[in-house]
C-alpha cells in the first residue's frame, strides 16, 4: 500500500523498498518500521499545512479519492485551489535542486477533476447545539464553516452579495476558475449542514449584537477586501473610469459588462491582469496595462503575464498616470509620465522615480484602476471592542484570531489586507479551532505553537536523473478571447502520474495513512505514525560501543569507473547478487544486460593500503577472504565454467583454516590469483566488457577483458561522531585506540569497544571482542549482577495426555531457498490430507518473529497439541520453535522439524517435481512421528561455581583474573614452573609496549587475587564429570594428587615455536629463531650492535605442505624486530625475505614504517626458497627476487627465522575432556564464526594459542571472551538439561553391559545394588541423546525419549 | 643484469635519491607494480619498467641504473605517480635519475644530439621556408625559423 518507494539499503540500493519496511526478512526486531524525518518542506511551506507529499503520492498511484481525502482534511475547495493557488509549496520543493519543482497545484486539480469532491466522505463529529455566524462567504468564511461543521458545530454564513464565494466568485474571472467548480465545492460545505444566506449584509440586514443575542454563540468576520483604491490623480471621477474589483465583480455577477474600445489598466497585480484579459474577452480592441516599475517587480504571476501578452494585452513598464484627460466628463485620454527605478523602498522593491519632462498622452476611452484593495469597514466602525490598524484592517490575536470583542473572531483579507486564498483558508481553519475551544470554555493557546521549520529531510539522491516538469495544456490564444471558457485544460491522468512521480519524498513517509487502513491487525495506527524519536537517559556503569564500520565508497576512485559502468560492483553489492534473497534471487548476472558473466575479476585493496587515493594506510583484514569466498560461491552458482581471477598484492589469509581455503580456491576450484595491483579499469560507454591492465609474473603487461569486476572495498571507521561524544583517543586510521593488554578498553574508563570500531577485523575476532567487552563490563558491574532482572513469565503448560493428536504443519519457503525448488503450497495442501493434521500454513520465513506470533496464535486458536515445521535444520532453529511452543502453552518436545532445505531443495535443485515429492515424504514421516510424541521434562542441574583454567600463559592468567573479578573462584594450573607462557620470551608488541613489564603486572595481579588458586608444575591425570560438575585430578610435581571440583573448564594451553630443520638452523650460531632473537633483545646483547647485515626469512615451517597454515604473528613480529635492529644500529642493512606480508589491520602502518626505515623486503616463492650457506665472511643467503626475476645474494651476520607456531601435541587433555583437535593439532571451537571461544562440549571453553596462533591482544581478548562465556553458566546456580535422553527399562535389561561399552559420554553404568542390581542405568546428565546405546541394546530395554521405537517404526512405515 | 650481489651495491644510493626533490618517499614502495601496469611506455617497450627501476634503486644498483638507456624512456605522463597507492613520486624520481646520470657523465648519444639541436635551433625540428610554405597552403600562420630566445635560455 505504501506509495513511497526508496532504495533498499540492505540490497546496497540494487532493489527498492517502501517507507514502511523491514530491513530484511530475518531482521531483529522482526517488525516493520516507518522511516520518517521532518514533514516535507512543501507541507511546511503551505500556509494551510496541506500534506502535499501525501496527496502527490496518491496521485502518483492514481488514487484520486485518497488524494482528495488527504487534501480535504485541511481544505474544502480542492478544485478551486488546484486552479488559483499561488503555490508557495512549489517554491520550497527540493526537486528544484535537481531541475524544476513538482507541479503540485496542477496535481491537486487533477485529483479534484477526476472525481466529484462532493462525493468524498467527510467525517464529522456528532452535531452540537451551538451555532456560529460567519460574515462573508469567501475562502476564510467557507473554511471556518467547514472545519466547524466537522467538529459538529453548524454555522450560518451571511453573504452581502447575491452569490456565495467572496473574491473567489467576484474577483476571479471564469476562464481561470469556472463558476461550476466553485459552486460544486461550496456545496461540499453546505452539504455538511452549513447554511448560506446571500444578499444579507452586516450592518444593513444583521448586526453583531443582534446575532450574538439571537441564536449564535460566536461570530466570525470575514468580509474580505473588496474596496478598490483610488489613483489620486485629477480627472478620476470622469465617466469611463472604474475600479478593477468593481469591474470584475460586475463581470462575474452579470456575465457581461460594457467595455470601451481602447482601455488603459493601471496596476501590476493579478487584478490588473484579470481585468485586462476579461476586457479582451468582452470585445475591447486594445487593452494596455501601465505599470510604474519593470516586469521584474510586477506582483502578478509570471504565467498570468505571459498568458495576457499571448492574448494581446500590451504592457507598458515604467510609466505612471498623471491625469485623466476628459471631454464632456467622458474619458478621452490619459497623461502618463515615464519613470525610472531609484532606491529600494520599504517593500524591498526599487522605488519608481518620475523622469522630469517625460509626460506623454495616450488616447483611451476607458480607464480601469487596479492598484490595490482594502476592506470596507463601514459595517464595523464604532462596534464595541473591535480595533483597526493603520492599513484599514481588523486587529486580532495572532494565535487565536480573537478580536477585542468576546466571541467575535476575524480573518481573511479583512484582517490581512488583500492576500491569497490559501492563507485565508488557513486562517479560517485556525479560527475554527479557536471557536471550538471558546465554545468549550477551554484554554485558547495551549498546544497551538507554530511548528518549528526544521530541515532534516531525505537527502536528494546525487544520481537523481533530471526529468522535466509536465507541461500544462491550454486552449489556443485566438480561441481563448472569444469567451470565458477555462484556459488551462488540466493534466490527463497519465501525465499527472508521471509528474507526481517526480516527487523526491523528502520526508520519506508521506503520511497518507494507507498503511493504517491496510493493517488488519490494527498494529499500524495514527498513534504509531505519531511516534517521534525520543531522548532517553539511562544510568549505566559501563558502555560498550559496537557501531561497526562502513564500507569504503569507491566512487571517488575514478580510475575504477565505479558508478559509471554498471558492471563494476563492490564486494558488498556482489554479496547481494549471490544471495537468494538478493536483487537477482541469487542468479549471477552481469548488471549491464542481465546475462550470466563468463569472467569475473576481483580487485583487492580498494580503499585499503592506499595513502594516495584515500587516507587509508591500513589493511582492512577481511577482504582477501571475502573475495576468495565470493569467487568460490560465484563458481558454485554459475558452474565451473565461470572464470574467476583475483588481483592482489599480498594474499592475507592469516585466520584459522583460511590458508587451507585459499589453497582449495586455487587448486580445487581453479580461481586464478594474480599478484599485481590493477591501476585502472578501461571501458567504453555502451560496451559490456571491461579491460584490466596488469603485470604478470614474467613482468609483461597484459590487458585482459572481464565481464564483471568486483571491487574488494575495505573498511572505514565510523568513529567520528561517537568518539567525539565519548572523548575517545583514535588511532592513525581513525579507529578507537585500545592497548594490547586490554584490547577492548577505550581511552575512557568504563567505555569498552568491540568489533571493527576498534580496527578492521573479521567475524570471529569481532565475536571474541564482543565476549571480552561483556567480560570487562561484567567485571566492573559484578556487584550489580541480578539486581535489575525480572523473571520471564511463561504460560502454564497445557496437559495433552489422553488428547487425540491435533497436528499443525508449517511449511517454509525460506525465501526462494526452498520455495524456488519445492512447490511449497502443494506440500502444504498435501500435509492437510494427513491423519491428525488439523492446521496447515506456508510461510515466507518461518523463523521470522512475526511468524512465531502466527504459530502461537494458530496453536491456541486451533487447539493444536503437536507441531511440525518443514524448513531448514533443527540444529540452528529447533530451539526457536520450541520456545514458540512454550509461549503457546505446549510442551516443547511435542514438536518435530523436518529439513526440506539442506536435505531436499538444496540437493535436488534440478528435480523440482521429485523434490516436492520428497518434501511430502519427509512431512508425512514427521507427522507420523510427532503424533506419537509424548511431553518430556527438562531437569535442573546444579552448577559448581568454580572454574579450572588449564594453562598459565597470558590467556590463562587473563581469564583467571576476569573470572575472579566477576566473583568466581578459579584454580589456575600451569604445567611449567612459572606463570607467563610464551610471553616470557617476547620483547615488545607492535604498538611498542614493553611485554615483560605488562606480563609482570598481570602475574602479580593474578598472584595477589585471593580467589585465584595457582598450581605450578601441575598436570592433569584424570578428569570426569560434565558441565557444572567436573572432577579433575591434578598431579603436582612432587607427586601429590588432588581432585578438585569445578563447574567449568577453560583450556588455555597455548602453543610453542617449532624447531626449524632448514636454513642452517642449529648448525650455525648466527641462525636464530625469532623468539631467540627476542631473547637477545631482552638480554640487551651488545653483540647485536656489531651486526652489519641481518636477514629475516618468513614462513619457516608455515604455509608448507606439512604445516599448511599461516602462523599469523610472524610478519608483524619480524618487522618489529627488524625495526628494533635498526634502532640498535641504524647503519645495519636489514632484509626481510617473505612470501606475502601479512601485517593485517593497522599493523600495516608498521610495515610502511619499516620500509621507510630502509628495511628491504624481498619476495620469494615457495618453489624457490632462499639458499643459505655459511662462509667465513658471513652467511651467504641467495634468493630469487620474484619481482625482478633476479638472483639476489646477501652476506649476513645474523639470520632470524620466522619459525612456525605449533600446538603442544599432547593428546591427554583432548581425551580427558573429549575435545576435538584439527589436523594441525589446534583445538576445534564450537563454531568458527559464532562460537570461537567455546567447545561443543558444554562447560568447556577455549582461548589463546591453543585455538590458533595469535598475537597478545587477540589472546587477551579471547581469554576475556572465554571467561564471559563461562560466566553465562557460573552466573546461574542451576541449568536445565534436555529431557531427550535414553532411559533403561530394568525389567527388560539383561545386564549385558554393551551400552556401557559403546557410550562415548560414559552415561550408562551397571547398578550394583537394589532391586535392579546388575542391570544398566543411564545418567541423564551425561547422556547426549545420541542413541548409540538404544541401537545396541539387544534386549530392547533402552528407549531414547523423543525417538521411541514406535516413532521410528512409524516413520519407516510412512517412508 | 645477471644477479644482484648486495655487498657490491651502493648502500648510499637510496639516500642520494631521497635527498633530492621528489625522491623522499621512494622507500615507501611495496612493489605492487601499479606504476608499470599504468605505464604507456612499458606497454610498448618492456625494457622500461618503473617498478623495476624503483626496486633497482632500493637495492642500490646505482651504476646499472645511471648507465642504462631505459631511464631515458620515461615520457613524464605522470600516470604512475597519479596512481601509486603509496604516494611515491615515481615520475619525479625518473627525472632525478636522469639528472644524476648526466652529472655522472652518462648521456645517451641520441639524447646528446637532441640537446645540441635544441641549443642550436631552439627546437628539435628546425623550421625552414619550405615548412612555412606548406603551412601557408594549409592556412596556418608561419612559424619563426629561428628561436633565439631559447638559445638565450641555455646560456
Amino acid at each position: 500500500m505504501c506509495p513511497v518507494t526508496l532504495p533498499n539499503e540492505y540490497d546496497q540500493g540494487l532493489t527498492n523498498r517502501k517507507a514502511i519496511y523491514k530491513k530484511y526478512p530475518q531482521a531483529i526486531p522482526g517488525s516493520f518500521a516507518i522511516q520518517k524525518t521532518d514533514p516535507a518542506p512543501c507541507r511546511l511551506a503551505c500556509p494551510a499545512h496541506l500534506n502535499v507529499q501525501g496527496y502527490v503520492q496518491m496521485v502518483a498511484q492514481g488514487k484520486y479519492e485518497q488524494a482528495l481525502g488527504i487534501i480535504m482534511e485541511n481544505l474544502p475547495l480542492p478544485g478551486v485551489l488546484g486552479r488559483i493557488c499561488p503555490r508557495p509549496c512549489e517554491e520550497a520543493c527540493r526537486r528544484c535542486e535537481v531541475d524544476d519543482p513538482v507541479a503540485v497545484r496542477d496535481l491537486k486539480r487533477l485529483a479534484a477533476d477526476q472525481l466529484d469532491p462532493r462525493e468524498i466522505p467527510i467525517h464529522c463529529d456528532p452535531k452540537r447545539v451551538e451555532k456560529v455566524a460567519v460574515i462573508g462567504s469567501g475562502p476564510a468564511g467557507l473554511a471556518v464553516a467547514y472545519h466547524l461543521a466537522r467538529k459538529g458545530i453548524l454555522s450560518t454564513i451571511f453573504e452581502a452579495l447575491p452569490e456565495p464565494g467572496g473574491m473567489l466568485r467576484v474577483g476571479i474571472p471564469d476562464y481561470r476558475l469556472p463558476r461550476e467548480i466553485l459552486d460544486r465545492e461550496i456545496e461540499v460545505i453546505t452539504r455538511l449542514g452549513v447554511e448560506i444566506r446571500t444578499n444579507t449584509a452586516l450592518g444593513r440586514d444583521v448586526t453583531i449584537d443582534g446575532l450574538l443575542k439571537e441564536e449564535y454563540q460566536a461570530v466570525y468576520l470575514a468580509m474580505g477586501a473588496h474596496q478598490g483604491m483610488d489613483l489620486g490623480i485629477p480627472g478620476e471621477d470622469a465617466q469611463g473610469v472604474c475600479q478593477g474589483v468593481d469591474f470584475l465583480r460586475e463581470v462575474n455577477l452579470k456575465g457581461s459588462v460594457k467595455v470601451g474600445k481602447r482601455i488603459a489598466v493601471i496596476g501590476g497585480g493579478n487584478v490588473a491582469i484579470d481585468v485586462s484579459r476579461s476586457a479582451l474577452r468582452l470585445g475591447a480592441e486594445a487593452v494596455m496595462i501601465f505599470y510604474r516599475r519593470t516586469r521584474a517587480e510586477m506582483p502578478a504571476w509570471a504565467e498570468e503575464i505571459e498568458a495576457a501578452e499571448t492574448e494581446g494585452v500590451r504592457i507598458t513598464y515604467l510609466s505612471a498616470p498623471r491625469e485623466v484627460l476628459m471631454e464632456d466628463g467622458q474619458v478621452k485620454g490619459l497623461r502618463c509620465m515615464r519613470m525610472e527605478l531609484g532606491e529600494p523602498d520599504a517593500s524591498g522593491r526599487r522605488r519608481p522615480v518620475p523622469v522630469p519632462g517625460s509626460e506623454y498622452d495616450i488616447e483611451i476611452d476607458q480607464l480601469i484602476t487596479a492598484i490595490g484593495q482594502r476592506p470596507d469597514l463601514f459595517a464595523l466602525e464604532g462596534i464595541n471592542g473591535l480595533h483597526f490598524s493603520g492599513w484599514g484592517t481588523i486587529e486580532v490575536d495572532p494565535m487565536t484570531w480573537e478580536t477585542g470583542r468576546k466571541g467575535v473572531f476575524a480573518g481573511g483579507d479583512l484582517q490581512t489586507g488583500p492576500g491569497v486564498a490559501i492563507e485565508a483558508i488557513a486562517a479560517g481553519r485556525e479560527a475554527a479551532e479557536s471557536i471550538v475551544r471558546y465554545l468549550d470554555g477551554r484554554e485558547m493557546v495551549k498546544g497551538r505553537n507554530v511548528p518549528d521549520k526544521k530541515s532534516e529531510y531525505r537527502p536528494v539522491p546525487q544520481d537523481q536523473p533530471p526529468q522535466s516538469r509536465a507541461h500544462m495544456p491550454t486552449i489556443p490564444a485566438e480561441a481563448r478571447i472569444r469567451d470565458f471558457s477555462e484556459v488551462e485544460a488540466g493534466y490527463d491522468p497519465e501525465t499527472g502520474q508521471r509528474e507526481a512521480n517526480r516527487c523526491l519524498n523528502c520526508g520519506y513517509c508521506c503520511e497518507c495513512y494507507q498503511c493504517v487502513t491496510a493493517c488488519k491487525a490494527g498494529a499500524v495506527t495514527l498513534e504509531t505514525h505519531a511516534q517521534r524519536p525520543e531522548t532517553l537517559t539511562i544510568k549505566t556503569g559501563a558502555v560498550i560501543l559496537a557501531p561497526g564500520f562502513q564500507p569504503f565508497d569507491p566512487a571517488g576512485h575514478t580510475a575504477y569507473a565505479y558508478g559509471r559502468h554498471p558492471n563494476v560492483v563492490t564486494g558488498m553489492e556482489f554479496e547481494r547478487f549471490l544471495s537468494a534473497s538478493g536483487p537477482t534471487q541469487g542468479r549471477l548476472v552481469r548488471p549491464s544486460d542481465g546475462k550470466p558473466p563468463a569472467k569475473i575479476a576481483w580487485i583487492q585493496c580498494v580503499g585499503s593500503r592506499d595513502v594516495h587515493a584515500c587516507d587509508h594506510g591500513y589493511c582492512s583484514s577481511v577482504c582477501c577472504m571475502y573475495a576468495i569466498k565470493e569467487a568460490i560461491i560465484a563458481k558454485e552458482h554459475a558452474g565451473s565454467d565461470l572464470e574467476c581471477a583475483l588481483f592482489y598484492m599480498d594474499m592475507r589469509t592469516h585466520g584459522k583454516d583460511f590458508e587451507h581455503y585459499y589453497n582449495q580456491a586455487r587448486d580445487v576450484h581453479g580461481v586464478r590469483f594474480i599478484r599485481s595491483r590493477v591501476p585502472a579499469i578501461d571501458w567504453t560507454k555502451g560496451e559490456h566488457t571491461l579491460v584490466l591492465p596488469y603485470v604478470d609474473e614474467s613482468n609483461q603487461i597484459v590487458r585482459e577483458p572481464f565481464d564483471m569486476v568486483v571491487l574488494s572495498v575495505g573498511m572505514e571507521a565510523v568513529t567520528a561522531d561517537l568518539a567525539g561524544k565519548f572523548d575517545l583517543a583514535l588511532t592513525e586510521g581513525k579507529f578507537a585506540e585500545t592497548p594490547t593488554f586490554s584490547p577492548v578498553s577505550s581511552s575512557r574508563e568504563g567505555v569498552y569497544v568491540c568489533g571493527a570500531f576498534s580496527g578492521p577485523k573479521d567475524i570471529p575476532q569481532s565475536v571474541i571482542d564482543a565476549g571480552s567487552a561483556a567480560a570487562e563490563a561484567g567485571a566492573l558491574l559484578s556487584e550489580a549482577r541480578n539486581s535489575m532482572t525480572t523473571e520471564k513469565q511463561v504460560p502454564r503448560e497445557h496437559n495433552v495426555s489422553g488428547e487425540r493428536p491435533r497436528i499443525g504443519v508449517f511449511v517454509c519457503h525460506c525465501g526462494i531457498n526452498i520455495g524456488g525448488v519445492v512447490d511449497v503450497p502443494e506440500v502444504r495442501d498435501y500435509a492437510a490430507s494427513l491423519p491428525y493434521v488439523e492446521y496447515v500454513a506456508d510461510n515466507m520465513y518461518t523463523c521470522s518473529q512475526d511468524t512465531q506470533e502466527t504459530i502461537t496464535k494458530a496453536i491456541q486458536e486451533n487447539r493444536l497439541n503437536r507441531v511440525v515445521v518443514a524448513a531448514c535444520t533443527p540444529k540452528t532453529h529447533e530451539p526457536l520453535f520450541q520456545e514458540t511452543l512454550v509461549e503457546a502453552g505446549l510442551n516443547k518436545y511435542l514438536f518435530e522439524m523436518t529439513n526440506i532445505r539442506n536435505q531436499d531443495s538444496w540437493v535436488h535443485k534440478d528435480h523440482r517435481v521429485l523434490a516436492t515429492q520428497k518434501a511430502e515424504d519427509l512431512v508425512r514421516m514427521a507427522v507420523a512421528k510427532v503424533a506419537l510424541m509424548e511431553p518430556l521434562e527438562d531437569f535442573p542441574l546444579e552448577i559448581n561455581q568454580r572454574a579450572l583454567i588449564i594453562g598459565g600463559g597470558i590467556a590463562g592468567m587473563t581469564a583467571a583474573k576476569s573470572l575472579a573479578q566477576q566473583g568466581y573462584g578459579v584454580c589456575l594450573m600451569e604445567r611449567g614452573p612459572a606463570l607467563g607462557g610464551q610471553a616470557r620470551n617476547l620483547y615488545r608488541t607492535w604498538k611498542g609496549e614493553d611485554i615483560q613489564k605488562n606480563l609482570h603486572t598481570l602475574i602479580s595481579t593474578v598472584e595477589a587475587n585471593p580467589r585465584i588458586d595457582i598450581r605450578l608444575n601441575t598436570e592433569i591425570c584424570d578428569a570426569e564429570g560434565f558441565v557444572g560438575n567436573f572432577r579433575t585430578t591434578l598431579n603436582s610435581g612432587d607427586g601429590g594428587r588432588e581432585t578438585i571440583e569445578h563447574g567449568v573448564t577453560l583450556v588455555a594451553t597455548g602453543a610453542g615455536e617449532s624447531t626449524p630443520d632448514e636454513y642452517l638452523y642449529g648448525k650455525d650460531p648466527r641462525v636464530l629463531t625469532h623468539t631467540q632473537l627476542d631473547q637477545r633483545f631482552l638480554a640487551r646483547d651488545p653483540a647485536l650492535k656489531q651486526v652489519q647485515s641481518a636477514v629475516f626469512i618468513q614462513c619457516v615451517g608455515s604455509r608448507e605442505p606439512g604445516r599448511p597454515y599461516c602462523s599469523r604473528v610472524c610478519c608483524t613480529h619480524s618487522i618489529e624486530s627488524a625495526l628494533h635492529l635498526k634502532e640498535i644500529n641504524p647503519d645495519m642493512q636489514v632484509f626481510i625475505l617473505y612470501r606475502d606480508i601479512r601485517t593485517y589491520g593497522e599493523r600495516e602502518y608498521l610495515y610502511r614504517q619499516a620500509r621507510m626505515a630502509g628495511i628491504l623486503f624481498i619476495p620469494f616463492s615457495v618453489e624457490q626458497k632462499p639458499q643459505v650457506s655459511a662462509t667465513e665472511d658471513g652467511l651467504k643467503i641467495s634468493v630469487m627476487d620474484r619481482l625482478l626475476g633476479e638472483e639476489v645474494v646477501i652476506t649476513a651476520d645474523l639470520l632470524s627465522l620466522a619459525s612456525a607456531i605449533v600446538p603442544p601435541g599432547d593428546e591427554t587433555l583432548s581425551k580427558f575432556f573429549k575435545l576435538p583437535v584439527n589436523e594441525n593439532g589446534f583445538f576445534v571451537e564450537a563454531h568458527a564464526k559464532l562460537g570461537p571461544s567455546e567447545f561443543a562440549t558444554d562447560g568447556v571453553f577455549l582461548c589463546g594459542m591453543a585455538h590458533y596462533p595469535k598475537p597478545i591482544d587477540e589472546s587477551v581478548a579471547q581469554a576475556l571472551a572465554a571467561s564471559s562465556r563461562a560466566v553465562t553458566l557460573l552466573s546461574r546456580e542451576s541449568i536445565l538439561m534436555s529431557g531427550m535422553v535414553a532411559h533403561v527399562n530394568p525389567s527388560l535389561c539383561s545386564g549385558c553391559g554393551v551400552c556401557v561399552e559403546v557410550c562415548p559420554y560414559s552415561a550408562p553404568s551397571m547398578m550394583s545394588e537394589g532391586p535392579f542390581a546388575h542391570t544398566a542405568e543411564i545418567n541423564p546428565v551425561l547422556c547426549k541423546g545420541c542413541g548409540l546405546c538404544t541401537a545396541s541394546c539387544r534386549s530392547g530395554a533402552i528407549n531414547l525419549k523423543g525417538f521411541g521405537e514406535d516413532q521410528i517404526m512409524a516413520m519407516i512405515e510412512q517412508s | 643484469m645477471t644477479g644482484i650481489d648486495v655487498s657490491k651495491a651502493d648502500p648510499y644510493f637510496v639516500g642520494e635519491i631521497m635527498n633530492q626533490p621528489g625522491g623522499d618517499k621512494i622507500r615507501a614502495c611495496f612493489s605492487c607494480r601499479t606504476c608499470t601496469a599504468s605505464c604507456p611506455i612499458a606497454a610498448i617497450n618492456h625494457t622500461f619498467n618503473p617498478a623495476r627501476i624503483i626496486r633497482m634503486a632500493l637495492y642500490g644498483l646505482k651504476q646499472d641504473l645511471l648507465k642504462s638507456d631505459f631511464i631515458w624512456f620515461c615520457s613524464s605522463c605522470y600516470a604512475c605517480q597519479e596512481r601509486c597507492p603509496q604516494g611515491v613520486s615515481i615520475t619525479e624520481i625518473m627525472t632525478l635519475l636522469k639528472n644524476m646520470a648526466i652529472q655522472a657523465g652518462y648521456l645517451p648519444a641520441g639524447i646528446k644530439s637532441q640537446m645540441d639541436i635544441i641549443k642550436g635551433e631552439g627546437r628539435i625540428y628546425p623550421i625552414d621556408d619550405f615548412d612555412n610554405k606548406k603551412r601557408g597552403k594549409a592556412g596556418l600562420p608561419p612559424l619563426p625559423t629561428s628561436c633565439e630566445w631559447v638559445k638565450e635560455l641555455f646560456q
